[in-house]
């Protein structure tokens, strides 16, 4: 968390006396915001939407980081209240489990059906010509002078 | 008076033509059903001149419902509910695709002109298997146009005849908006060209060879029209939605992406098959696919099952009719697939791991891999909801960790693939060609350690394999000029301009691969490093987001032809240049909104949206600092020309080789 706030500050830097900053308290509400859906929206974040849930919601966020809550506290909050629909990111158990599984999956089975698939079709070209040995090599020659004489 | 008689009966006439079309495209699609029954081949001929007349009709019903736009006819409920007196003449004509009933007709219009123009294509270069491709097309016409008509008529009528419209939806009363759907319909209608042209394949047990040369063009140009149709989109929504993003992973994004995704398989498998004679029944399988997801993509929107910004109408007809068409579309397709793909020719062997088909296998297996999650993450919240009534989310977030990484692989290939001969590579010279590339890569990532070291993993391995791509491209590039100047001594810049013209597929190709590696550092550079500023201000107070200074100069109002706005107007104390985000009430609106203010240079955008005033003069403001943003739009038009330098090359290039060898050994 702490270096949230110094990442606020490093971005947000004051010049002089009529700047204004970015109150370090509302970018951490947005960072946490960003991840939670305004449940009226359609897929939108509660950082982006105008609606009142949305900004009912900010809100909550704002009073519970004020509180000292941590920002899984405040999830979980969310959750409690809304389910894991709140969540933009789909829980990593339960019925989000699949979701986060099928990628690797796919990427498994269809990796190993391409591999597959190459390997049935794969034929070397023809082995390069063996060597002569000596002995042919001086056959060939000698065949070669009596068709030049 | 007359004038408005004129216009009622005219918008009757629109659907007559409509409902004729309709007629029409049933005859197509059954002629040469007709044709095989009753043993007369010319019956089959029927279906290519129908294509002309349904496409003059569904023109005629088309341009009907404009005129009844433009002259504002309110007694038709669809111009009632997407248009009023006060709109400006280019939306009346935009809000056509405004709404659901106007854009499926749009669609439905799109595939009628695809169709007239395969049919006219096709008289001279594949006359015999033309009026089945035809009445594919034409039973697909059907589909859309019975959905149009029965269900969601946009002919329909309202009486008493309201005295004014309501309004077409503010958010898409914006340049991006008006070309963002056609655009996007003349890609998604444009994969049921190879779409016919498989199906006809299937039935007539036409050998691939003898096809797949042609659907290539067919295919490019779609996955063209579609890559536009999603830049603009991004375009269209960083503009006007003032979140300073331009993709969010929503479920209609996505609707669009899972048929590029497919379709840029496509493109590179139609090449492995016409240079390669592999993957045919692949091949037919992707374009089956395509064509699905593009239907999917559609119907998603259309339907109404995804709640977002972009589902205009909820009807249960309307979604049983839509889940019955998709059904059929897709058990006949992949039924006359499993029955009749093996007949479909046989496939070559491949060498070696280490050649270019394979490269373009594993391009594949990535591309499905990605298609497939995306398809999985939109539609698995929709199929839990309804299966067990459990709600959860799949958003950008997730999006984001899964997709980065298949995206990372695909450019990765992308790098390397071009190097790659067919057949066989030779592995030491491949080594040599890759080694500076490579160095240059890690170099890259290496600076963006060095230099940003408190960013996310992916910064610094996105940049280095795309600037690995980059070399890769400059040096196979410069390696082909040095060649051909040892050769032939010309001057560089003719040896330049002859080698991209001489071999115009290869290098077009090419181009379009290097817009992809200026999209990905812009992705990279606006994704990871954007920086942002939500604060108050009053007239007079400066804020600094990333260096740059904004000076805050205060509201004024502000009149448009259909809108009341409050102007804000931020000084640009770097460059004296200003920005002007604004908060528009639209009159037959409830909600403002918002209108955001960009300044944008090559390097970075500034990017302000202002939302409400927070007591007296002080507004809450929002400040982006993007960089790199602008990479991604000008990425898009390198994409697009090099795809008509590619759709330019007339034969393939293996002729002009074969022709510089012939000049060469004179010289």
């Amino acid at each position: 968390m702490r270096h949230l706030i110094l990442l606020a500050l490093f971005i947000v830097v004051p010049v002089f006396a009529a700047s204004v900053t970015e109150d370090p308290l509302e970018r951490q509400m947005l960072d946490i915001a960003k991840d939670l859906r305004c449940a009226v929206c359609q897929n939108q974040p509660i950082s982006e939407s105008n609606a009142d849930l949305a900004r009912d919601m900010r809100q909550i966020v704002r009073e519970q980081i004020k509180a000292g809550k941590s920002r899984e506290e405040i999830m979980s909050y969310f959750v409690d209240r809304y389910g894991d629909y709140v969540l933009l990111n789909p829980p990593k158990s339960g019925p989000g489990t699949i979701v986060w599984l099928a990628p690797i999956v796919l990427l498994l089975v269809v990796g190993i059906s391409g591999f597959v698939f190459l390997r049935n079709r794969l034929k070397p070209t023809l082995p390069s010509a063996p060597k002569l040995s000596k002995e042919d090599a001086a056959l060939v020659r000698a065949a070669r002078k009596q068709e030049n004489t | 008076m007359s004038a408005n008689l004129l216009s009622l009966n005219l918008v009757e006439l629109g659907q007559f033509c409509a409902f004729l079309a309709m007629l029409v495209a049933l005859v197509q699609g059954l002629a040469p059903v007709g044709a095989h029954a009753f043993r007369q081949p010319r019956l089959a001929q029927i279906s290519v001149n129908a294509s002309v007349a349904v496409f003059a009709l569904t023109s005629l019903g088309g341009l009907s419902l404009i005129h009844a736009f433009v002259t504002s006819n309110f007694s038709v409920l669809y111009v009632t509910q997407n248009s009023n007196t006060l709109l400006p003449m280019f939306y009346k004509v935009a809000a056509l695709w405004g709404g659901h009933e106007g854009s499926l007709y749009l669609w439905v219009w799109v595939l009628s002109l695809y169709t007239m123009i395969v049919g006219w294509h096709g008289r001279k270069q594949y006359p015999e298997h033309l009026p089945v491709i035809l009445a594919v097309q034409g039973l697909l016409i059907v589909g859309f146009f019975g959905l149009i008509l029965f269900l969601s008529n946009p002919f329909d009528r309202s009486f008493p005849i309201p005295a004014d419209g309501r309004d077409l939806n503010p958010l898409l009363q914006d340049p991006g908006m008006v070309f963002h759907p056609p655009l996007l319909y003349l890609g998604y209608v444009g994969f049921s060209v190879p779409f016919a042209f498989a199906m006809t394949a299937l039935i007539t047990r036409w050998r691939s060879e003898l096809w797949i040369g042609l659907i290539r063009r067919w295919a490019l140009i779609a996955w063209g029209f579609l890559t536009t149709g999603i830049m603009l989109g991004g375009w269209w929504a960083y503009y006007e939605l003032g979140w300073g993003g331009y993709w969010a992973w929503d479920p209609v994004e996505n609707a669009s992406f899972m048929p590029w995704l497919l379709g840029t398989a496509l493109v590179h498998s139609i090449t492995v098959q016409d240079r390669r004679r592999m993957l045919h029944a692949w091949n037919i399988f992707l374009v089956i696919s395509t064509f699905s997801l593009s239907l999917l993509g559609t119907f998603l929107v259309r339907s109404g099952v995804l709640s977002s910004v972009h589902a205009f109408a909820v009807d249960p007809g309307r979604g049983a009719y839509i889940l019955a068409f998709m059904t059929i579309v897709l058990t006949v397709s992949f039924g006359i697939f499993m029955l009749r793909g093996r007949f479909q020719q046989a496939e070559e062997a491949i060498t070696s791991f280490m050649s270019r088909e394979s490269l373009f296998v594993w391009n594949n297996v990535m591309f499905t891999v990605a298609c497939a999650s995306v398809l999985l993450g939109t539609l698995y919240p929709l199929a839990l909801d309804a299966l067990s009534g459990q709600k959860i989310t799949v958003g950008a977030p997730y999006f984001n960790i899964v997709m980065v990484p298949i995206f990372l692989v695909i450019v990765l290939l992308m790098a390397i693939g071009p190097l790659v001969p067919w057949r066989k590579a030779n592995l030491e010279r491949l080594r040599a060609r890759l080694l500076w590339p490579l160095i240059i890569g890690i170099a890259a990532a290496l600076a963006v350690i060095f230099i940003l070291p408190a960013s996310h993993w992916t910064a610094p391995v996105a940049t280095g394999i795309a600037i690995f791509a980059l070399s890769n491209l400059i040096t196979e590039f410069a390696r082909a000029i040095r060649q051909r100047r040892l050769q032939l001594k010309e001057p560089l810049a003719r040896a330049c301009i002859k080698t991209v013209l001489g071999n115009r597929r290869h290098y077009g190709g090419m181009i379009v691969h290097f817009g992809i590696v200026i999209i990905a550092l812009g992705l990279v550079g606006s994704g990871l490093f954007k920086s942002e500023a939500a604060v108050n201000m009053s007239p007079g107070d400066e804020v600094v987001v990333a260096g740059e200074r904004l000076r805050f100069e205060g509201v004024t109002p502000k009149r448009g032809p259909n809108y009341n706005a409050m102007q804000g107007r931020l000084t640009l104390l770097n460059s004296g240049r200003d920005v002007r985000p604004e908060r528009r009430q639209y009159m037959r609106q409830e909600n403002p909104m918002t209108e955001s203010g960009i300044d944008s240079t090559l390097l970075r955008d500034v990017y302000v949206s202002m939302s409400d005033t927070t007591g007296g003069d002080r507004w809450a403001v929002h400040v982006y600092v993007n960089p790199l943003v602008r990479f991604i739009w000008v990425g898009g038009g390198i994409i697009l020309a090099g795809l008509f330098l590619s759709l330019s090359g007339r034969r393939r290039a293996r002729e002009s080789e074969a022709l510089d060898k012939a000049v060469q050994p004179a010289k």
